[in-house]
């Protein structure tokens, strides 16, 4: 468990150099188990500085953001870095940002935590639902324990983490330029149990699955829109020139886009979750993603977000992939 | 079911080697099902995954992709890179529940008119078993 | 888009070659009421002057602004009717082509289906054709001179080719003389020419020719530009000579104070040169060069009271103030002729290269029998008084070859002759010796090699089939181990000299070159020609070729057929003065790029680079294509997320089209 004091004080000393021109960390949200993304640009607002638990959100999403607003009139753009928190899903997306140049490494000062798996809050509101006054959490000797309105709740993490976190391999932040805390154990199994279970199965179950949660998709772009991979300037999910994905929400279209988000991120998802976290109608992306991410590393042996340098996954081949699907 | 059912195949073919296959296999006067269409592109490489997807959409049962041999492609690469993308995309399919023959990649170099009969009777083949594409068709197909 | 697509379809019978087996005239009745079909009409042979004549008066009667041709294949005819298309002013790119001939007539023979299949077809050529964009054919202008990278045998032929043929050369070779490896041979199998007799004279034809211009002791540091126009930078080393002064007299290498101290690389460290030098007696241009690495003067800042070989100067040529030069220019081609390294016979310890003297490589041993050499051409091994006569002596081939545990599969194809070459020399110069050679094959497939290869034999040198496991010493004598496959019987042979018949690797500064062109390798590590049978000498480089053993292992005959085939290439492109550029290529919508570099990484042609752009305020990377470097095949459009990258006439915005038309009922 980081010790919140240290995060503060390194949050208030890294906004006061010159060269950095915000810190983006978590700070409490408004209600129940809520937190909120916080953007520290004086050292007074390092005081709200959280994390904890409950500190899902993968920050890097706003990494790319910053370009695509436009610089005022006669004025000129603010080229100092930006420092983030990152968890260590959350750093692989800044690594695979930076290996396909969404960002640029000296553009970032990376601040790690090491985290120890994050609440999936569906779980807790299942357990306490409609609970409206801020709870606060942390971890403790492997267990994650809640103050909540009734008093205090201790679970074990198994029972209560994020399915990412269940199966993450690097909870220790792949990139820093400095850490908060110690760096944790590694837990999740290098194994795919998550998803095996319906790839056992026959095609017409799995599309019987699948063709009741696409149905369900609202085409909200939640899903896109947090998603620290999908930062290009025109998304051809809703692009009408030409229009790839038609704009009516039906299975066909829902289908097609839910294929074409996860084969955009095949190579690229860094397993954060976030698209699942956020889906209004729990649609589980995660084992689409998941299923290309078991794909490209049996047959590619490539992990997205763990090397800077790496070249990304589909700009090259080996002449001996695999092909016996080749006829 | 009155009649045999008769899918409808989408294919790609690069310029160099698989279209020239077919045309080989044309000047051959090689018989095939007329149940294919072909898409020419340069390259398989060309070939944007998500092509497949779209051709499901749009009233197709089956779509296939063919290249050069590896090795032999005529802008070098081109067919790795297919191979790399295509191999993806065809897990990814299967996983949601598409039926395996609906997707089909094949290597035919300009030579190989039999083999592009082959080919072509195969998916068909396959295809008339698999019966038409339900899943996820486009109710208007608008061109 | 730019009008409103006015389409006319023209559907051919191809005598009955389509007719038979479609309903020709159906499918015309069908193709009108397509939508923007302004006019379909069906001909016996649409290829012939009449039937073109029909698409060009429709063209400019009825104001068409598309075409499709229902006929063969595009592979066939387009060209033709982009030619009708251009003839009746339109640009030759609005047209489609619906393949019914190879592709629906010639492999079906149910006329309802063939019909069928052939609406569809024609439906899909009218859906893309509505969103064809008009292209340009540009041609860029060809800078009338070459580059060679490279002065061995390859470069040296090209080059005397192309400035014979009137083109200006650029002749770049890294070390102070060319000539290259050939120089270094004693006599050339399977004739037994001199190789330096017949070198020598093309060497100094290189030098002394009006467009050649000769850098050697460079190096290109850098080429930027495409096929046609090149810029390349060259960097001259400093020699310490005053080129224009040295008259090659020798007495400055005489009275260095390191005078026969420094190994000799041309002797292959068997001789010993001075710290200033000519590399070997016919070297060119005759010209002497410092040494940096071993110059007292230029290591340690003193030589003495003054550089003896300043003061040895008649012509006042030694100048420690000199300075590496820059050299600039243009060119149109660059022939990459940067041949080969030996294989490095201590990366095969169990033959004891690195523990004993009386263990050579091939290339040494040619320097030891050259009369050109160190010891003038006398057969003698050890020095002083430890000098001896060898009297078994023992060649093993495949060094370094045909072997995986060295990492390299390949037959360096030069190896088997060459010790055929050496073990005849060796029984010309010591007729009483016992010379065998230890082999996994013989691979004489070149002409007059088999002949030559029974001479060695009825010479007397025997070939025993085995590939000797171990060399080690004792009493003096090297025993080879090795088991002869032919009687299954291990032999213990003890010799007093052997030979490895070492391989030919790709140069272990080939990176260099790799940087500077972008070249790929294929899996042996050489040079990758465009295609190994149809352009031997092309790279995936438009203006690029390939000469020599840069490319992989060969003979001095098949390097100068290389070199001359590079040359030739080169050529056609610098008489021609001009080189068309594809049109047909891909284009990068700026403004929608996220600057991720994935069609950089993915193009094969490295057509496409990220230039900095100023996006609402913001530096950003965006990807721009260079139009004389795309070939057009579209890999870099189907590996944008985005779809920023676009191939013309191949854009997803016409592809879809045709997918729906193919997809839907008819
Ligand atoms: C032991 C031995 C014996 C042989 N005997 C025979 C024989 O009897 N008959 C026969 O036909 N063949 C023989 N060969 C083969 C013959 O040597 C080759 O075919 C020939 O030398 C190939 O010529 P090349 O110009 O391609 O390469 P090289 O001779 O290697 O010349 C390449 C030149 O390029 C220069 N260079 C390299 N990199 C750069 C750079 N980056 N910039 C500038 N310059 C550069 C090098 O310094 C060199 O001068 C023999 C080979 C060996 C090893
Ligand atoms: S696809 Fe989902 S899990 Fe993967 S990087 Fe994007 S938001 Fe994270
Ligand atoms: S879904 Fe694809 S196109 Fe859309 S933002 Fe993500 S990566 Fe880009
Ligand atoms: S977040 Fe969920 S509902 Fe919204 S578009 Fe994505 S999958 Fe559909
Ligand atoms: S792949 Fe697409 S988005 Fe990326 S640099 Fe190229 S054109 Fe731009
Ligand atoms: S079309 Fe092919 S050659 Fe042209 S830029 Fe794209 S990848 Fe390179």
């Amino acid at each position: 468990m980081p010790d919140l004091e240290k995060l503060r004080a390194l949050a208030k000393e890294t906004i006061s150099r010159d060269d950095i021109k915000c810190l983006i960390g978590w700070r409490p949200g408004t209600y129940g188990y809520r937190t909120s993304p916080h953007f520290v640009r004086s050292p007074e607002d390092a005081d709200q500085l959280i994390f904890s638990p409950l500190c899902s959100s993968n920050l890097a999403t706003y990494l790319t953001l910053a370009e695509k607003r436009p610089v005022p009139r006669g004025a000129q753009p603010d080229t100092r870095k930006v420092a983030i928190l990152v968890k260590g899903c959350d750093s692989r997306a800044v690594v695979q940002q930076v290996a396909e140049q969404g960002i640029k490494r000296e553009a970032v000062y990376v601040i790690g935590c090491p985290c120890e798996g994050i609440i999936d809050l569906r779980k807790l509101e299942d357990k306490y639902p409609h609970t409206l006054e801020r709870v606060e959490a942390r971890w403790e000797n492997g267990k994650i324990s809640l103050d909540l309105p009734g008093g205090r709740a201790v679970f074990p993490r198994e029972e209560i983490v994020a399915g990412k976190c269940l199966t993450c391999r690097y909870p220790n932040p792949v990139i820093a330029d400095v850490t908060v805390g110690e760096d944790v154990e590694v837990r999740g199994s290098a194994g795919f149990e998550d998803i095996n279970w319906l790839e056992v199965k026959n095609a017409q179950e799995r599309w019987a699955f699948w063709r009741d949660k696409v149905n369900s998709c609202l085409r909200c772009y939640s899903c896109r829109n947090v998603c620290p991979m999908c930062y290009c300037e025109e998304c051809i999910l809703e692009k009408q020139n030409p229009a790839w994905i038609q704009r009516s929400v039906n299975i066909s279209e829902n289908t097609a886009f839910q294929l074409a988000r996860a084969f955009h991120l095949a190579g690229r998802c860094i397993e954060c979750g976030e698209c699942e976290r956020v889906c209004p109608v729990e649609i589980p992306l995660t084992h689409l993603n998941r299923k290309l991410v078991k794909e490209v590393s049996e047959q590619f042996a490539f992990t997205p977000g763990v090397d800077p340098e790496a070249k990304p996954l589909l700009v090259g081949y080996r002449p001996n992939d695999k092909e016996d699907f080749i006829l | 079911m009155s009649e045999k059912f008769e899918p409808n195949v989408v294919a790609f073919l690069c310029n160099w080697c698989s279209y020239a296959g077919a045309d080989l296999a044309g000047t051959s006067r090689i018989e095939y099902p007329p149940n294919l269409h072909v898409i020419r592109v340069m390259c398989s490489g060309r070939v944007n995954p998500l092509f497949i997807v779209n051709a499901l959409q749009q009233g197709a049962d089956g779509v296939l992709v063919s290249g050069c041999h590896p090795g032999d492609c005529h802008y070098m690469e081109g067919n790795f890179l297919a191979r790399r993308r295509f191999a993806l995309m065809r897990e990814l399919l299967n996983f949601v529940g598409v039926d395996e023959s609906r997707f089909n990649m094949s290597w035919v170099s300009a030579s190989e008119g039999a083999k592009w009969k082959d080919v072509v009777t195969g998916v068909v083949n396959n295809l008339r078993e698999a019966g038409a594409f339900t899943e996820f068709p486009r109710k208007k197909i608008d061109w | 888009m730019s009008s409103k697509p006015k389409i006319g379809v023209y559907i051919c019978h191809c005598g009955i070659n389509i007719a038979k087996t479609v309903d020709v005239e159906e499918l015309t009745r069908y193709a009108v009421k397509l939508p923007n079909v302004r006019v379909a009409r069906d001909y016996s042979y649409m290829c012939s002057d009449p039937g073109q004549l029909m698409i060009r008066e429709d063209i400019r009667k009825n104001g068409l602004n598309r075409v499709v041709v229902a006929s063969c294949s595009p592979r066939m005819h387009e060209l033709t009717f982009r030619k009708a298309l251009v003839e009746a002013g339109l640009n030759p790119y609005y047209l489609e082509i619906a393949n019914i001939r190879e592709h629906c007539s010639w492999v079906h023979k149910d006329k309802q289906e063939a019909t069928a299949k052939a609406k569809k077809l024609l439906q899909a050529a009218v859906a893309k054709v509505r969103f064809l964009e008009p292209l340009q054919e540009k041609e860029v202008d060809v800078e009338a001179s070459a580059l060679i990278i490279g002065g061995g045998i390859a470069g040296i032929q090209a080059s005397l080719d192309i400035a014979n043929a009137g083109f200006k050369v650029y002749l770049v070779e890294k070390t102070p003389s060319i000539g290259g490896r050939m120089s270094q041979l004693d006599k050339t199998f399977p004739t037994l020419d001199c190789s330096a007799c017949i070198l020598t004279p093309k060497m100094v034809d290189a030098a002394s020719h009006p467009n050649i211009t000769l850098l050697t002791y460079s190096q290109v540091e850098s080429i930027t530009g495409y096929v046609g126009n090149f810029q390349v930078k060259v960097r001259k080393k400093a020699r310490y000579v005053d080129f224009s002064k040295c008259t090659g007299c020798g007495l400055c290498a005489e009275e260095c104070r390191l005078a026969d101290r420094v190994k000799s690389e041309f002797n292959m460290g068997i001789g010993n040169r001075s710290a200033i030098y000519l590399p070997f007696p016919q070297a060119v241009p005759a010209k002497y060069t410092v040494d940096p690495h071993s110059c007292l003067f230029l290591t340690r800042g003193k030589c003495g009271k003054s550089p003896k070989c300043v003061e040895a100067c008649p012509a006042g040529a030694v100048d420690f103030e000199q300075k590496d030069e820059i050299v600039e220019f243009k060119t149109g081609t660059v022939i990459v002729a940067t041949g080969f390294d030996v294989f490095d016979a201590a990366r095969k310890p169990e033959y004891g290269y690195s523990d004993y003297d009386n263990v050579l490589t091939g290339l040494e041993m040619e320097r030891l029998i050259s009369s050109s050499g160190p010891t003038g051409g006398k057969l003698v091994l050890g020095k002083g008084d430890g000098e001896y006569v060898p009297k078994e002596i023992a060649f093993i081939k495949c060094v370094g070859s045909r072997d995986k545990s060295t990492g390299n599969e390949y037959c360096s194809r030069v190896c088997c002759m060459y010790t055929a070459k050496l073990a005849h020399l060796v029984k010309d110069k010591l007729p009483e010796a016992n010379v065998r050679i230890y082999y996994m094959d013989v691979r004489a497939f070149g002409k007059g090699f088999e002949e030559f290869y029974d001479r060695v034999r009825r010479e007397g040198v025997r070939y025993i089939r085995g590939n000797p496991s171990e060399i080690f010493k004792r009493n003096g004598k090297l025993v080879i181990m090795v088991e002869d496959t032919l009687t299954a019987k291990p032999l213990e042979d003890e010799v007093d000299m052997v030979v490895l018949a070492v391989g030919l690797e790709p140069r272990r500064d080939a990176r260099e070159v790799i940087d500077l062109l972008r070249l790929s390798q294929s899996s042996d590590r050489f040079f990758l020609e465009a295609h190994p049978k149809l352009a031997p000498v092309d790279t995936a480089t438009e203006g690029v070729y390939l000469a020599g053993c840069a490319q992989g292992p060969k003979d001095i005959p098949d390097t100068v057929a290389q070199a001359k085939g590079a040359a030739s290439s080169a050529l056609v492109l610098l008489s021609s003065g001009k080189v068309k550029v594809q049109a047909q290529i891909s284009w990068v919508n700026e403004a929608t790029c996220r600057g991720c570099g994935y069609c950089v990484e993915i193009c094969p042609y490295t057509a496409i680079e990220l230039v900095s752009v100023n996006k609402m305020g913001h530096e950003v990377n965006v990807a721009r294509v260079n139009e004389a470097l795309c070939k057009g095949c579209g890999a870099c459009a189907a590996g944008c997320l985005s779809g920023s990258v676009q191939q013309k006439s191949f854009m997803d915005s016409q592809i879809l089209p045709q997918i729906a038309a193919l997809g839907g009922k008819s």
